[in-house]
């Protein structure tokens, strides 16, 4: 019998770990946990891959408190296009690059984030994920976590580039990620393996970035209270 | 990585050499060094053979060259669309279609872009598959949208969108018009109505023949129009692609063992900087959900 993908085999876990009533961070711990347990030799090459992403200082040149956070035109999952100073014009706003539909974190993070856009809405405060997916995964990504907020789609991880958050998957972890199930060149319609490294910026009104969380260590996300405490502080 | 570790990796690919390659991006060598060797550790590989006079590429220096190439492609695109936008600033944009190609499907990008870029001047033009890839060529044409373009040209990058099947459409008066589907050989006494500057003249000419319509009369004409005209006045029938046969008036039957699509692709030049309204217009494109009915340009839904 063929050996089942470790994608297929952790969608139980992946479920217990989303639906988990704890915080952003023990429930992305927990998957990552399953991860290791199940799939001892994926959870070595991810460290691996991390280890180089953080020696090279990924993620480093991406815009900084204090900076301005360059602006953007992408369409949402309807097609809309939609431009950075256009969400700004509403409210200070936290934009939230994630890798994929077909990512289990990035469910995750969406997912909280989901259940964290009440009290966004009530501060008059708003949220945008970013990822490199076409509209209809980018669709799938926002049903799956019934997100109010647009999901936006970044081609190419051409602007994720240009912030310096996007990196190559290489072979070794291509390899490993086609075999588990988690192929992010379907989603994205291109052959590149590049993927962005998850990253939230809170950016005030006037286009600063007021504050923000950038891990090439894709298991970890900002945590929702520092989320929502920097967009509460945010002008 | 970052823009500029990619810009100087491309231009040592370029020069193959250390000190021009610095000279052209404009920075000392050392820091040229610096960056590519940070840009070797992300990559997990060295991508050059450092000589003094001549470097070469690594056998992984070839491979991520066109992903490098093209992410800083990208990248560039990114920040030129971003900066580019201010009220009101002209944003032309010329467009090659193919004749065959219906415009519905994309008339709902066409319109967010012109919201986007109020200053959108639109250069439409319609083509055969030949005339398009020569706007190509010419740069008469930024982008363009058509069915398989039998051309050779290697800068020529295609985009496949959609699948478009092909039918066999009548008129609602003719004797087939009844019909729940309809079989090859009951087009062996119609007279088909072909358009010679479809894209797919030929698979569909070669499907006929290999079902057994070879000596069957048919009426030639050179534009999707001058078809549905002949279909109105039920000159004969046609077999065309889904988009084109929206028009009321027609009757579409399944013609069995036809097993007739195309892909209708986007195409660019590579390597040619693209404008603003093009690149934008480009990502539309790639990125729309085509899982709809062509038809009626109906959005599907993932879920």
């Amino acid at each position: 019998m063929p050996e089942r993908p470790i994608g297929e085999i952790l969608e139980d876990a992946f479920i217990r770990c989303r639906d988990l009533q704890a915080p952003l961070a023990d429930r992305l711990q927990a998957f990552a946990d399953e991860v290791r347990r199940l799939g001892p030799h994926f959870a070595d090459a991810v460290d691996a891959l991390v280890n180089r992403l953080v020696e090279a200082g990924a993620g480093a040149t991406a815009p900084q408190v204090g900076e301005p956070m360059p602006a953007f035109l992408l369409p949402d999952e309807q097609g809309r296009l939609v431009r950075l100073n256009d969400l700004l014009g509403e409210g200070p706003v936290a934009i939230a690059f994630n890798r994929g539909q077909w990512c289990p974190y990035c469910r995750i993070n969406v997912d909280a984030l989901a259940r964290a856009e009440e009290e966004v809405a009530a501060e008059r405060r708003h949220i945008a994920a970013i990822v490199p997916d076409r509209q209809k995964f980018a669709m799938w990504l926002k049903s799956d976590a019934k997100a109010p907020f647009p999901v936006l789609t970044d081609m190419d991880n051409g602007y994720a580039m240009s912030l310096g958050l996007a990196f190559s998957v290489g072979d070794e972890m291509k390899h490993m990620m086609v075999s588990s199930g988690w192929d992010p060149s379907v989603s994205q319609g291109t052959d590149d393996w590049t993927l962005p490294t998850p990253a939230t910026f809170i950016v005030s009104t006037d286009g600063i970035v007021h504050a923000r969380f950038v891990d090439p260590d894709y298991r970890t996300r900002m945590a929702i209270e520092d989320m929502l405490a920097a967009l509460r502080s945010a002008r | 990585m970052e823009m500029h570790q990619i810009r100087y990796f491309l231009a040592v690919s370029e020069t193959l050499n250390l000190t021009k390659a610095a000279e052209r991006c404009n920075v000392t060598q050392p820091s040229l060094s610096r960056a590519i060797k940070a840009l070797e550790t992300e990559l997990g590989g060295e991508l050059l053979l450092r000589e003094r006079a001549l470097s070469h590429l690594t056998e992984l220096g070839q491979r991520m060259l066109p992903m490098l190439r093209q992410c800083y492609e990208s990248a560039l695109t990114a920040k030129m669309v971003a900066a580019s936008i201010r009220e009101g600033e002209a944003a032309p944009l010329s467009v090659a279609v193919s004749r065959t190609v219906a415009l519905r499907p994309f008339t709902m990008m066409l319109r967010e872009l012109s919201r986007a870029f109020p200053g959108l001047q639109l250069q439409l033009r319609r083509g055969t598959g030949a005339e398009v890839a020569e706007y190509l060529k010419q740069g008469t044409a930024e982008l363009a949208i058509a069915g398989p373009l039998d051309e050779p040209w290697s800068r020529l990058d295609a985009f496949p969108l959609f699948e478009e099947p092909f039918h066999l459409v009548v008129n609602r008066t003719h004797r087939l018009a009844g019909r729940n589907r309809v079989e090859f050989r009951d087009l062996a006494s119609e007279t088909l109505l072909i358009n010679t500057e479809c894209e797919m003249v030929e698979e569909l000419k070669a499907r006929l023949e290999a079902n057994g319509i070879v000596d069957t009369a048919t009426h030639q004409v050179a534009t999707q129009e001058d078809l549905l005209a002949l279909l109105d006045a039920n000159l004969g029938v046609a077999i065309i692609p889904d988009g084109a046969s929206a028009t009321n008036g027609f009757r579409r039957i399944p013609l069995m063992r036809l097993e007739l699509a195309r892909t209708v692709s986007v195409y660019t030049v590579a390597g040619r900087r693209r404008a603003v309204a093009c690149a934008t217009l480009l990502n539309l494109l790639r990125a729309a959900d085509w899982s709809f009915d062509v038809r009626t340009a109906q959005q599907g839904r993932a879920h």
